[in-house]
């Protein structure tokens, strides 16, 4: 057991948040009041090999590892999650083609998403829910296409050109299966960007799908292999979920301790008032316990060519750190006092994005139902 | 036409914590300083217009390897390190005789790059002891450098103007910060940078005689002590009235 960074991801690490301060930092302003990335930092993480770090070379991919994804989205995240998330789901997306897709597909979409010229999305929940059982999407088989109705909700980066994984049931099986559709194809469109209340920079729509038609080779994977390909998408998700409220706790501790050190009050920094030394030792903690939960996440995966295998600690991950960073925004604001709320601090801005992280990338409500599960069935 | 580097590994100072004064310097990850990095981005630039490599040039104890690959990602194409545990310590002309020796390893060498001092220590003294132990001549404070067939062309920051020099090379020449922003590595640069090429030496293959003891103690180097004056002032007027009282505002 090692508890130590190599040298290359050490310079990984580096790397994104160099990037982070350097390019992102001075454009905040525009993506908060623009809902949208600006060109030049989309460019920038092209460069940089951003949108593909823990795909295999073999396909365009970094090569880079699970391990140092972590490590980029914390840093990324640190300074925007909203940029972050880009990265995380094109990752994610191609995460699905590579384990999944035939070699055609592969060699269709992967190199252009690994580049960063297009950018996948992925969708899964539907009005109703989350939930796979409560897919309606249908993919219907005719002759040698599909022909894909449905609405998938609250969906990230469809409003970029790219490949779009998309989960329906299969009309010969009734399972759930990926199917892999190209954004504003015919019968491909989107609703306007939700008005969301954080996480600027990455708008949520919903995409409607009637009658577009896919060759049958879009499908991914096997028909009887459903729930294997969703075992493993659900676990990868959440990988780049973690990493990037593992970043949210990051920027409301350098926010505090900044803070803190140079607020005076009564004559003298907060820090020396032991009840915000407290908020801060308590704030430590919970970063340092969450950032080993999320790095041992990406070990894992590593680890594991069966992504499927980590679903349990995938979701206990994800958990953890996604609550821990609502508790950490919470403190961050209560350590900032009033000004923890005016919109010119950035811990207003943490606490609204943080509180995205339990809502999403399945519910922590519903996760703790599908953990039972998990455990309760090892038990027997 | 190739172009070395020399560059210095140093304790990453946002990780240092100072007690009683003194820096902490337990479990501080090694890294290479900020002017370093500038030293390099230019001579990756200068690299194009002399169809050479740029050979990135160290000393230090067992982490040297490691730590150059930050070098070798952000442009450095091949390294010489010269790896001893006992030169983690070593005192400036030790350093600057086991570089010399390493540099006189490398062919057809023309231009010698250094930062101009030390993030760490910024005692400035290596980059001479080097010049003057190859025999070539050395230019300081450089903050933009050309390359004309057998000169370089050196544009110098001095206090007031800068200088433009003509130089015969092969030259050692120390650069300012301002000379290029250090570029962000690329992840596949970082991935890519343990495989390239690495010839490492010990104190012993360079056939230089190291001295048993130091020529130079360092007694201390602690930042000067400020107090400050506590004057309160209630306008900018005020302000200015008292700077140039004290004549603050000439230069």
């Amino acid at each position: 057991m090692e508890f130590k960074l190599t040298k290359e991801q050490e310079l990984i690490q580096k790397t994104a948040r160099d990037f982070a301060d350097r390019s992102i930092e001075p454009a905040i302003d525009h993506i908060m009041k623009e809902h949208a990335i600006p060109q030049e930092i989309l460019d920038g993480m092209k460069e940089l090999d951003l949108f593909c770090l823990p795909i295999s070379e073999a396909y365009g991919g970094a090569g880079a590892g699970y391990q140092s994804y972590v490590l980029a989205l914390e840093q990324i995240a640190s300074v925007s999650p909203g940029v972050a998330i880009v990265i995380s789901v094109n990752c994610f997306g191609l995460a699905a083609l590579e384990m999944f897709g035939s070699e055609e597909v592969k060699k269709r979409y992967m190199p252009g998403a690994c580049t960063g010229k297009n950018i996948m999305s992925i969708a899964m929940t539907e009005p109703e829910g989350a939930d796979p059982r409560l897919v309606k999407t249908t993919a219907v088989r005719e002759g040698d296409e599909y022909v894909l109705n449905g609405t998938k909700r609250f969906i990230t980066a469809c409003g970029y050109e790219g490949p779009l994984v998309i989960f329906a049931r299969e009309s010969d099986t009734g399972q759930i299966c990926g199917f892999v559709v190209e954004k504003f194809c015919e019968g491909y469109s989107i609703s306007e960007p939700w008005d969301k209340m954080g996480l600027p920079g990455t708008p949520m729509y919903d995409v409607y799908l009637k009658d577009v038609r896919i060759p049958v080779g879009n499908m991914l994977g096997e028909l009887n292999q459903g729930f294997r390909i969703l075992k493993n998408s659900i676990a990868l998700g959440k990988i780049g979920i973690s990493s990037i409220f593992l970043g949210t706790i990051l920027a409301a501790y350098e926010e505090c301790m900044k803070y803190a050190g140079e607020r005076i009050y009564l004559g003298k920094p907060l820090t020396q008032f032991q009840y915000v030394q407290g908020d801060i030792v308590d704030i430590a903690m919970k970063y340092e316990a969450a950032r080993w939960l999320a790095y041992r996440l990406g070990y894992l995966a590593d680890m594991n060519e069966d992504k499927g295998n980590i679903i349990k600690d995938s979701a206990l991950t994800k958990m953890f750190v996604t609550n821990t960073a609502v508790e950490v925004a919470r403190s961050a604001i209560n350590i900032h006092g009033s000004y923890g709320l005016m919109e010119n601090y950035k811990v207003s801005r943490i606490w609204r994005d943080s509180i995205f992280g339990p809502q999403t990338e399945g519910t922590n409500a519903l996760l703790r139902s599908v953990v039972a599960m998990d455990i309760l069935k090892r038990s027997k | 036409m190739n172009i070395v580097v020399a560059v210095k590994q140093i304790p990453d100072l946002q990780q240092i914590r100072i007690r009683d004064r003194r820096p902490v310097l337990d479990y501080v990850p090694c890294v290479l300083g900020d002017i370093d990095k500038s030293a390099l981005e230019a001579a990756v630039e200068l690299k194009e217009s002399v169809q050479g490599r740029v050979i990135v040039v160290s000393a230090g104890n067992g982490e040297i390897e490691d730590t150059v690959k930050e070098a070798l990602a952000a442009g450095g194409d091949e390294a010489v390190l010269v790896e001893d545990d006992t030169l983690a310590d070593a005192d400036s002309s030790v350093v600057a005789k086991v570089l010399a020796a390493a540099i006189r390893k490398i062919d057809d060498v023309g231009v010698i790059l250094f930062g101009e001092g030390s993030a760490d220590n910024y005692s400035g003294r290596v980059v001479s002891a080097v010049a003057a132990d190859l025999g070539y001549p050395q230019v300081g404070y450089a903050k933009q450098i050309e390359v004309d067939g057998p000169l370089a062309r050196v544009t110098r920051s001095l206090e007031d103007s800068d200088e433009i020099i003509e130089v015969p090379l092969p030259a050692v020449i120390s650069v300012v910060s301002e000379i290029k922003e250090p570029r962000i590595p690329s992840v596949t640069s970082i991935l890519k940078a343990r495989k390239k090429p690495k010839a490492i030496y010990r104190l012993d293959d360079l056939g230089i005689e190291i001295p048993s003891g130091k020529n130079i103690t360092t007694i201390s180097n602690l930042a000067p002590v400020s107090e400050r004056k506590g004057i309160v002032v209630k306008s900018v007027d005020e302000l200015v009235k008292i700077l140039k009282s004290e004549r603050r505002l000439e230069r």
